[in-house]
């Protein structure tokens, strides 16, 4: 579903990817950890061309993303859950979740107000469709943000650090809708350090430290029996 | 001096009353106009100016440091010479409403410039990863959320331009200035400088007035909605 090539990417002098060579499945549930500026993030956001690589390749369903293709494959194949939500202020919730789909979908307005009405739903927050973004908690605004990201119904989500910003009281909301969504067959790509989740829900645990993928493999084989001496090193530091 | 508290003085200005409104009108039509322009020169700058060409942006650049740092009644008096003695025919109303929105476009493309600055990055984060091109992206999620934030300063603006339709006088203009001039220094009307002076004075006034109040009651609202919300620093994650 997602091939990363020898991906490199610098920012001026900084070499913030060293050569990533990743291939997700379709359906699978792909978690990425690794320390603060290992480069997860900015590997994520390769995968939908929020940043342009520097050099090596990006692949989605075989197709390559570039700056030019950038658009259509993400209205296409991907959705994406950001750290601070990233809700449109200026709208209202309901929305939020059906500007894409009418706008770049085509999808009907009432179709797609149903379809949003549905997925809010699923996240609990059916009550707040028409209130604005701005009034309503972070992890209220999360849910919303993954409500908005199956609007698109799309086979790929990527979540960015989704709880990292979240007050401790509201990480578990998000993760529970997140483990709801893992039953799907939704290809998902998450960039956390929720151990708990990634146990549950991973099928396959990817470790990255400076700019490099140290080791990748199942929550087991990582939380049992980690091989690498930084996995280790960073595993301990945060499984207390 | 004794002129200010002539009754004299005061009915000739009351006698002509009819060339002051005439002035003030061809302020405002010229202020209207130049408005026009620079909106329309300071929308497209200000876009150039945050977008992605760099040759677009220095472009933006240089327009504005050029327009902003020499002096409108220079600007005025060149394009108006510089065009009399090319050849061109050009009336005295064009030349008007041209370089007003000239000189005005460089500062509204500021105020854009600015005011989409304003707007977190994430905003522009998730729209590319759903899917918006730029021109969408920008339609449907970046300047809905500047038209708010920039009104005030631009209604600051328009207030500038009304006031500086008084260079136009320089070139021989029927403004409200120009006429004002006229009339004291006229061989039937004039002397009568302190009413002439005060009434063009006071025209200005109401006019201008009622904008900067509604530019500042507009700003004070939305200090207060800011200070209500929660609050929502743009705190995204370096680069990785």
């Amino acid at each position: 579903m997602i091939e990363l090539k020898n991906v490199h990417k610098k920012f001026g002098h900084l070499e913030v990817l060293k050569g990533i060579d990743l291939t997700v499945t379709k359906g699978e549930k792909l978690v990425i950890i690794g320390p603060s500026g290992s480069g997860k993030s900015t590997l994520i956001r390769c995968m939908n061309g929020l940043e342009e690589v520097t050099s090596g390749e990006v692949y989605i369903d075989g197709k390559k993303m570039t700056h030019k293709t950038r658009a259509a494959l993400n209205r296409q194949y991907s959705s994406m859950v950001f750290q601070q939500f990233n809700l449109y202020p200026h709208l209202t919730v309901l929305e939020n979740l059906t500007l894409a789909p009418i706008k770049l979908k085509k999808v009907k307005k009432e179709e797609a107000d149903a379809l949003a009405m549905e997925n809010l739903q699923r996240v609990g927050l059916v009550q707040k469709a028409h209130v604005y973004p701005t009034t309503l908690s972070g992890g209220q605004q999360q849910r919303i943000a993954i409500a908005r990201s199956l609007t698109m119904k799309n086979p790929v989500i990527y979540f960015d650090e989704p709880t990292s910003a979240l007050d401790p009281e509201m990480v578990q909301e998000v993760l529970d809708i997140m483990i709801g969504l893992s039953h799907d067959d939704v290809t998902m790509v998450v960039v956390t350090h929720e151990m708990g989740f990634a146990r549950e829900v991973a099928d396959r645990v990817v470790f990255c430290d400076e700019g490099r993928i140290l080791e990748e493999g199942t929550p087991e084989h990582f939380f049992v029996n980690p091989e690498n001496e930084r996995t280790r090193a960073f595993l301990s530091k945060i499984l207390r | 001096m004794e002129t200010v508290w002539s009754a004299k003085a005061w009915a000739t200005v009351w006698q002509y009353r009819a060339t002051f409104l005439n002035g003030l009108l061809n302020t405002l039509q010229s202020a209207v106009v130049g408005l026009l322009i620079a909106m329309a020169i300071g929308f497209a700058l200000g876009l150039m100016a945050t977008g992605s060409v760099k040759g677009l942006r220095m472009f933006a650049r240089a327009y504005v440091e050029f327009f902003q740092n020499t002096p409108l009644i220079l600007q005025v008096c060149f394009l108006y010479y510089a065009l009399a003695y090319s050849g061109v025919k050009i009336t005295v109303v064009t030349v008007g409403f041209i370089s007003l929105g000239l000189y005005h476009g460089a500062y509204v493309a500021e105020v854009v410039r600015a005011g989409i600055q304003s707007i977190p990055l994430g905003q522009f984060d998730a729209a590319r990863a759903q899917g918006f091109e730029y021109t969408d992206t920008m339609r449907y999620i970046i300047l809905p959320q500047t038209a708010k934030i920039i009104l005030p300063p631009m209604i600051n603006q328009v207030v500038a331009l009304i006031k500086n339709t008084s260079c136009l006088y320089i070139i021989g203009g029927a403004d409200l200035i120009a006429t004002t001039y006229n009339f004291v220094t006229g061989e039937s009307t004039g002397g009568a400088y302190g009413p002439a002076y005060l009434v063009g004075g006071v025209l200005f006034f109401c006019v201008c007035y009622p904008l900067s109040m509604i530019a500042g009651r507009w700003e004070r609202r939305l200090k207060e909605r800011d200070a209500v919300k929660p609050d929502k620093a743009d705190a995204k994650e370096a680069t990785a």
